[in-house]
């Protein structure tokens, strides 16, 4: 599994800060009640963002590699490797960079940026996570899924010329899944805790298997399934002033869902979940780095 | 928003995407109503050289489509978009009450629906800030698209009115209150449904005090704000309409 180092000054900054003392690891609020919390009210979110980016069609334009046209003498079909969609997102997340959004280490950008400085105001965040397993995300496996597997099933085909606020929209769904699916590192911390000795001989033994056995627990997980499709049909029906509220699924309603039910159940099942437990397995294996 | 290639511009495609957008406005805020006011993302010299984070994001807009919220400082697109067929008159569709927007944003409906409290996110907070924002925005000017049908629609009654520069008349005739209360409370409804707390048991109707975002704040946001703005652009459309 290939993991992205996020960049090494922060990353340098952090242990520096933890190395003279001022910012202790702290283990007040994180717990596994916390924990739970934040994950469900990211199914939220998650399906707000499925449901916005849902309002436009494909827009496969955008997902191109760019080709700048050639002029008279100009060199034939120079084109970049990335596309509109990659070189936006590469531009808002720089900005977003330099305001100081991955301070706290709860996000994890999708590309490395050289940033001096932050122009955001200091704040004291409370590290909880182990420093040398801080690093360990799925960025990479999560733009793959997001791009070849989850937006075909969400967008419906076409083009109607929005490349921009398509892109903006494809933004918020990573960001809100690269946060969610690497909230395993927090997940695994809290787990650690709680079971210390169990976890370090499995983690000593590097033991891949044994670990993913005791992070899971599928009665968990189905209930984590139908809560986040049951919103998606709460969150995705369209309200009329004397129409019912809808809370699950039936023939008639079908049509009229803005982003298709079983679509963010297969999301969880086949990606959310398996990618976070992936997170979370890799983070304990460096956690007594 | 453009009319989809070529077709006419019609009351009932604008009207859907009026509606359309009133769930997006209500999972903007629910989304900023995650985060505390967190006001030091608003004080002036966060970003240094005198400028407030927000006005920092500001300088990085790069929305073509949209109204921009700084237009002088608009960056180049990066990549052409499509051509969106012409049904606004160009010189009217110039109206923009973006300074309204962003005044009644930060100093009237912040403070609404966000708690007080700093939790240090500074950045997401402004990027939330930016969507709501923006998708304000977008509801606010589609008024320049209900202008230019209505006008279609009965261009002799718009165009004596115009010609009188007569804004009280117009925005009698664009007036319609059953419509506008039928507005008030379908978004009511949605920030009730949308904000709720789901659970796999059978959600019994939960106060509005557990709802993610005040279901009155929707209500009054659009009364005060979102309605009469709208109003604002379609008659100031409609009198640069004849130009």
């Amino acid at each position: 599994m290939a993991v992205r180092a996020i960049h090494t000054p922060l990353l340098l900054c952090t242990m520096a800060l933890l190395l003279t003392g001022l910012v202790s690891p702290s283990t007040a609020g994180l717990s596994l009640d916390t924990v739970r919390e934040f994950l469900t009210r990211e199914e939220d979110t998650i399906v707000f963002s499925l449901i916005e980016r849902a309002k436009y069609p494909l827009n496969r334009p955008a997902y191109a590699p760019l080709h700048f046209g050639a002029g008279a003498g100009a060199e034939p079909d120079r084109h970049l490797n990335a596309s509109f969609a990659e070189l936006f997102i590469r531009e808002s997340e720089a900005v977003q960079s330099k305001a100081g959004r991955y301070q706290s280490l709860q996000e994890i950008p999708f590309f490395a940026y050289r940033v001096p400085f932050t122009l955001a105001p200091l704040y004291n965040f409370t590290r909880d996570l182990y420093p040398a397993a801080a690093f360990v995300n799925v960025n990479d496996a999560i733009w793959s899924m997001y791009f070849n597997e989850l937006l075909p099933l969400l967008a419906k085909n076409g083009d109607d010329g929005n490349y921009a606020v398509t892109a903006d929209a494809d933004l918020a769904c990573l960001q809100v899944l690269s946060r969610r699916i690497n909230y395993g590192r927090y997940v695994a911390e809290v787990k650690f805790r709680g079971d210390q000795q169990t976890y370090t001989s499995l983690i000593q033994a590097k033991d891949r298997d044994a670990l993913m056995k005791l992070l899971t627990s599928e009665a968990q997980e189905d209930v984590v399934k139908r809560r986040v499709e049951k919103k998606a049909i709460v969150f995705g029906q369209s309200i009329t002033l004397d129409g019912p509220i809808q809370t699950d699924v039936n023939n008639s309603s079908q049509a009229n869902f803005k982003v298709d039910p079983s679509v963010v159940y297969k999301l969880y099942d086949q990606w959310v979940i398996p990618l976070t437990k992936q997170v979370e397995v890799e983070y304990l294996l460096h956690r007594l780095d | 928003m453009d009319a989809a290639g070529g077709e006419q511009l019609s009351l009932a495609a604008v009207r859907d995407a009026l509606v359309r957008l009133e769930d997006s406005v209500v999972f903007a805020l629910i989304e900023r109503a995650r985060h505390p006011r967190n006001a030091p993302a608003y004080a002036p010299a966060a970003a240094g050289g005198g400028h407030s984070l927000v006005e920092f994001f500001a300088g990085h807009y790069q929305k073509p489509e949209d109204v921009p919220f700084f237009p002088q400082d608009l960056p180049l697109p990066l990549f052409p978009t499509k051509p969106s067929p012409k049904v606004l008159h160009p010189f009217a569709s110039l109206v923009t009450v973006n300074d309204a927007i962003w005044k009644m944003y930060f100093d009237e409906l912040l403070p609404l629906f966000t708690v007080d409290g700093d939790d240090g996110s500074y950045a997401q907070t402004v990027a939330l800030d930016f969507a709501c924002l923006q998708v304000l925005s977008q509801r606010i000017h589609i008024g320049k698209y209900v202008a230019e049908v209505k006008f279609k629609d009965a261009p002799q009654d718009y165009s004596r009115l115009i010609k009188a520069k007569d804004s009280n008349s117009l925005m009698d005739l664009l007036t319609f209150k059953a419509v506008e209360e039928k507005v008030k409370k379908r978004v009511e409804k949605k920030a009730r449904t949308f904000g709720q707390n789901i659970t796999l048991e059978d959600n019994a109707t939960a106060g509005d005090s557990e709802c993610k975002v005040d279901p009155k704040v929707l209500s009054k946001l659009y009364d005060q704000w979102v309605m009469p703005l709208t109003k604002d652009v379609e008659v100031e459309y409609l009198l640069r309409r004849l130009d």
